[in-house]
């Protein structure tokens, strides 16, 4: 089922982006570079992180920041971070 | 218009760019030697020349969560824990046609702060960095197309990327992340609890003003507290890491409770094996993680060959995570996922692979026996292996990254030497390991000859073919002058003439210390060779020679920064030999108190900071049970003192000496105003360049200071076989290597002289003015330690090397000789042969270091005016190879500026 592309989605949220640098990477559907910056295309496929996470709370205050409800602790976490590893990772 | 100096040397008949034994052709001379990589090499080569240097706060943030969260754990079990938890959660990411993979993170280039090191920088520029970030938009493709100068350097923010320190760029959604990550260690860190401390040695505030003046260039105790070492693979090729994982469970159970007999250090093994259980861990899992990615990929690829490429890679991988490698190609990888892992343990320049290709040896001899490899894939492995390590980039402060190192890495890669029996050490891998040096030319890993006279002729020719690349590598070691270093060093802790030859060199030009250890591989026994000593990456680094010297001349005074650096010595300096006394009792200050200073911060980093991985491979740490900071490796006397631009020191004496002492023609108050005037040209920063070549003479002062310039700049001049000088020289170096031994490191042993530059000649002659010799202030001083100052090498080679050897290299843990040779004089077989003696004849007189330039400065000089036709260009700094564009002007001016040999 094609999955719905967010309106603000970048190349770095696509999990078949194969990021090269700040500013690019690799389509590994295409093969081409891509800036990372440029809209995504209807191939996309969402790259676990956590802002993308159940488990993710955003920060009232602060962009780009918000807490993980995973761990007993809940600490502070970065909304950008990748979280292919993540042990605890649910997609929202 | 203002007359450049360059213009005024060639009137003088000294031209800033001098040319030794004939005149180079008109038209651009290229180097004679050139081949090309396979193509998925190139591939993957031109993917790094299209990178820009990039930094993430994965690893910073999985570490520091998991350390916040372990408050009151013991020290070494708390940083496992959060190293463990960083490594395990690295992504993984896979580029295209590797066969080698994984890396620091997870960018092509990347890398990441350590912000428990240190965090000063972040928190000094948060409102710019917060301020870059917000200022981000949309990033136009212009904006993200600006190549050419730099590199893959970041040198400023641009689009949504903001630059850190004019190197890294970091997406300006991640500073947020960033700064609360420096602020949680702010109070915390190695630097700031450090700091806290030296401030308690009662001479601190002449540290500072050492610091502020650029008497000395950096703290290694925060910046890079490892590295310039050699590093050891042998536990993890030897027993794969689920052996080494029950091994530290077996160990830590035998010892713990148990003092035996080590009141101080004997309980703290419990804690070292189960922190070596969880790091070993944790990697384990970061192999796996690119295991799992390997799948992934192999399992959404429909092309058959890359989807076979991912199922192998993915096979390989998880066989290294747990066991002993079956091939070359394992061998290979473990080794390179060691290394990376022991540079994401600390922050590190110059670890070492050391001799590679014979810790490969077993598995190359037995893959080839078995016809499971040929050359040529071997070949391409190893052109793989120079794309994965130049990847490697360095994230450490703005005047580490910069100003000392030039952003080189320093993974020195050493050949040849002798076996543990005393017999050639070369073998048909390293034959590779030169051609991949060629056919893939690569800053990373640069290359070593360890020279010895049992070293075949076939071997050696080999190295000159490489180095007619003109790739500034292999540089060429003496054998026997670094194990007498060795064995004077290091006799006192055990050091046998055996153990010596197992030596190697570990970043630019360091001496280190190895040992054998028996490797088995299905049943026939290796004795390979490995790092067992701690970084020389730390003391007292860098002093710099002139401007001490300046100092005594001005009473203590930095005109520069207005301070009053060391104590005012108020002596009238009547004689040449009280002056003399003077430099080398405010050398003495600056030692003195660096050393203490220096000894606190790296107290700190041990009780705070040590490090697990890098001990446990390092011998004897695992059979010890201590690690690092408790004396756990076999050679513990490291620290070393490091010194810059001797030559300009020797220089300038030899001109105060004639010129103010002997023939009277100028007073020291004469010299001293012509010092500050800077001989009659503008200052650097005026002339808006700290090049040689673009200073510009005054228009109000008239010819003032020309006479006096013209005798400073034709007083006798080190590198011309002149006894004047060199005696100068032979009596500092004699003065220098004994005094180092007055001095003693946190672990209870003493300092030894240490003579390279780095790239320190650079940001070292901005800070100080002219100098006696004629150099004008803010400009570069020459480089190395042996190599004249540039283009005052007027009477050859073989002249430079009679100044060079004038002095016991084996007294030093090194000493550094660059030569630029123009390609023209080395065409052919003849002229690989003629470049061969050269070098033999420098070595037989016991010098330590020399390496060449291969190039014609013309076309030096068209990549300066047209960087972005030279992106690949490489040169030999000092000790090190870097791309052209990736070095500062200055420095490129110096290389442009040393002489060239026609002849040779």
């Amino acid at each position: 089922m094609a999955q719905v592309v967010k309106i603000d989605a970048k190349h770095m949220d696509c999990r078949n982006f194969c990021p090269v640098d700040v500013v690019k990477g690799i389509c590994r559907k295409s093969g081409s570079k891509v800036i990372i910056d440029s809209p995504v295309c209807p191939k996309f496929e969402q790259l676990p992180k956590c802002k993308n996470c159940a488990h993710y709370t955003p920060s009232p205050t602060e962009e780009h920041i918000g807490t993980c409800g995973a761990a007993e602790s809940k600490p502070w976490t970065p909304a950008e971070l990748i979280a292919v590893t993540c042990e605890n990772y649910q997609p929202a | 218009m203002a007359k450049k100096l360059a213009d005024i040397l060639d009137e003088k008949g000294m031209p800033i760019s001098f040319q030794y034994g004939g005149q180079s052709p008109e038209e651009p001379v290229d180097r004679e030697v050139k081949k090309s990589p396979t193509p998925r090499a190139k591939a993957l080569l031109d993917l790094y020349f299209d990178t820009y240097s990039s930094a993430t706060i994965e690893f910073p943030y999985w570490y520091t969560r998991r350390w916040e969260e372990l408050e009151g754990e013991v020290p070494i079990v708390r940083r496992a824990e959060a190293l463990k938890a960083a490594f395990s959660h690295l992504t993984p990411t896979i580029w295209p046609g590797e066969l080698l993979v994984m890396g620091k993170a997870h960018y092509y280039r990347g890398s990441f702060p350590m912000p428990w090191l240190s965090e000063g920088y972040f928190m000094a520029k948060e409102d710019e960095l917060y301020q870059a970030a917000l200022a981000r938009g949309a990033a136009s493709a212009d904006e993200v197309t600006k190549w050419g100068t730099g590199g893959g350097n970041v040198t400023k923010s641009f689009g949504n990327v903001v630059s850190i320190a004019g190197k890294f760029g970091i997406r300006q959604e991640e500073v947020p992340a960033l700064l609360k990550l420096a602020r949680a260690w702010v109070g915390k860190s190695v630097d700031d609890i450090g700091h806290k401390w030296e401030m308690k040695v009662p001479e601190y505030q002449v540290k500072e003003n050492i610091m502020r003046s650029v008497v000395c260039m950096f703290d290694s105790g925060f910046t890079l507290p490892q590295g310039r070492e050699v590093i050891n693979y042998y536990y993890p090729l030897q027993y794969g890491f689920d052996r080494l994982i029950e091994m530290a469970e077996e160990l830590r159970d035998k010892v713990a409770g148990k003092a035996d007999g080590d009141g101080v250090c004997g309980m703290d093994r419990l804690y070292f094996y189960e922190a070596v259980k969880l790091v070993l861990e944790g990697i384990q899992t970061w192999i796996l993680n690119y295991a799992k990615e390997a799948k992934r990929l192999a399992s959404v690829t429909e092309e058959p060959v890359q989807k076979k490429e991912y199922e192998e890679l993915a096979d390989r991988l998880e066989w290294i995570a747990h066991k002993q490698p079956r091939t070359f190609l394992e061998a290979l990888q473990l080794t390179y996922t060691i290394h990376i892992a022991v540079l994401n343990e600390d922050c590190i320049s110059g670890m070492s692979p050391g001799r590679i290709g014979q810790i490969l040896w077993p598995w190359f001899e037995q893959d080839m026996a078995a016809g499971r490899l040929d050359e040529k894939t071997a070949l391409e492995y190893l052109e793989l292996y120079r794309v994965k390590f130049t990847c490697i980039d360095c994230f450490a402060s703005m005047g580490v990254v910069g100003g000392v190192l030039s952003g080189n890495t320093f993974n020195h890669l050493c050949v040849g030497g002798l076996t543990k029996d005393g017999e050639s050490a070369a073998n048909d891998l390293e034959m590779l390991i030169l051609e991949a040096g060629i056919t893939c030319a690569t800053p990373q890993p640069t290359l070593g000859v360890l020279y010895d006279e049992k070293l075949p002729e076939a071997f050696l020719l080999k190295a000159i073919e490489c180095v007619k690349t003109g790739t500034g590598y292999p540089a060429w070691m003496n054998n026997q002058t670094a194990m007498n270093f060795l064995l004077r060093h290091y006799g006192p802790e055990g050091m046998t003439v055996e153990e010596a030859r197992a030596w190697s060199v570990g970043g630019c030009l360091e001496t280190s210390a190895g040992c054998w250890k028996e490797l088995t591989l299905n049943g026939k026994s290796y004795w390979v060779p490995g790092g067992c000593g701690q970084p020389t990456s730390v003391g007292v680094h860098f002093i710099s020679l002139p401007k001490i010297l300046e100092l005594v001349l001005f009473n203590g005074y930095d005109h520069r920064t207005k301070l009053q650096v060391f104590p005012a010595h108020n002596k009238k300096l009547e004689t040449y030999e009280e002056l003399f006394e003077q430099v080398k009792d405010y050398f003495a200050q600056a030692v003195d108190v660096l050393a203490k200073c220096n000894n606190i911060q790296h107290d700190i980093w041990r009780k705070q900071n040590m490090c697990v991985f890098n001990s446990m491979l390092k011998p004897d740490c695992l059979d010890k049970g201590l690690h690092i900071g408790q004396l756990g490796y076999r050679y513990n006397a490291t620290f070393n003192i490091e010194t810059e631009a001797n030559i300009n020191l020797v220089n300038s004496l030899a001109a105060l000496k004639k010129l103010v002492y002997e023939e009277k023609k100028y007073t020291l108050d004469q010299m001293r105003e012509a010092m500050l005037a800077n001989f009659g040209f503008k200052s650097a920063e005026e002339v808006g360049s700290f090049s040689l070549a673009s200073q510009e003479k005054r228009e109000d002062v008239g010819d003032k200071y020309d006479d006096i310039h013209a005798d400073c700049l034709k007083a006798p001049k080190y590198g011309n076989d002149d006894p004047y000088v060199d005696s100068i020289l032979a009596e500092w170096e004699d003065w220098f290597c004994r005094m180092c031994y007055d001095y003693e490191s946190l672990y209870g042993k003493p300092f030894y002289a240490c003579q390279i530059s780095v790239s320190t000649h650079g940001p070292m002659g901005a800070a100080t003015m002219a100098t006696p010799d004629g150099r004008l202030g803010g400009t570069t001083f020459a480089d190395g330690s042996m190599s004249a100052y540039p283009g005052t090498d007027r009477n050859g080679a073989y002249a430079l090397f009679t100044s060079a050897t004038v002095w016991d290299h084996s007294m030093s843990q090194n000493s550094q000789l660059n030569l630029k040779v123009h390609p023209s004089a080395i065409r052919g077989l003849e002229g690989s042969r003629k470049l061969l003696e050269l070098t033999r004849a420098y070595l037989r007189r016991g010098a330590f270091h020399i390496q060449y330039n291969v190039v014609d400065s013309k076309i030096l000089r068209d990549a300066q005016k047209n960087p972005e036709k030279y992106r690949d260009l490489m040169v030999r700094v000092a000790g090190f190879t870097q791309y052209w564009v990736e070095i500062g002007k200055a420095i490129q001016d110096e290389v442009i500026a040393r002489t060239e040999y026609l002849q040779v």
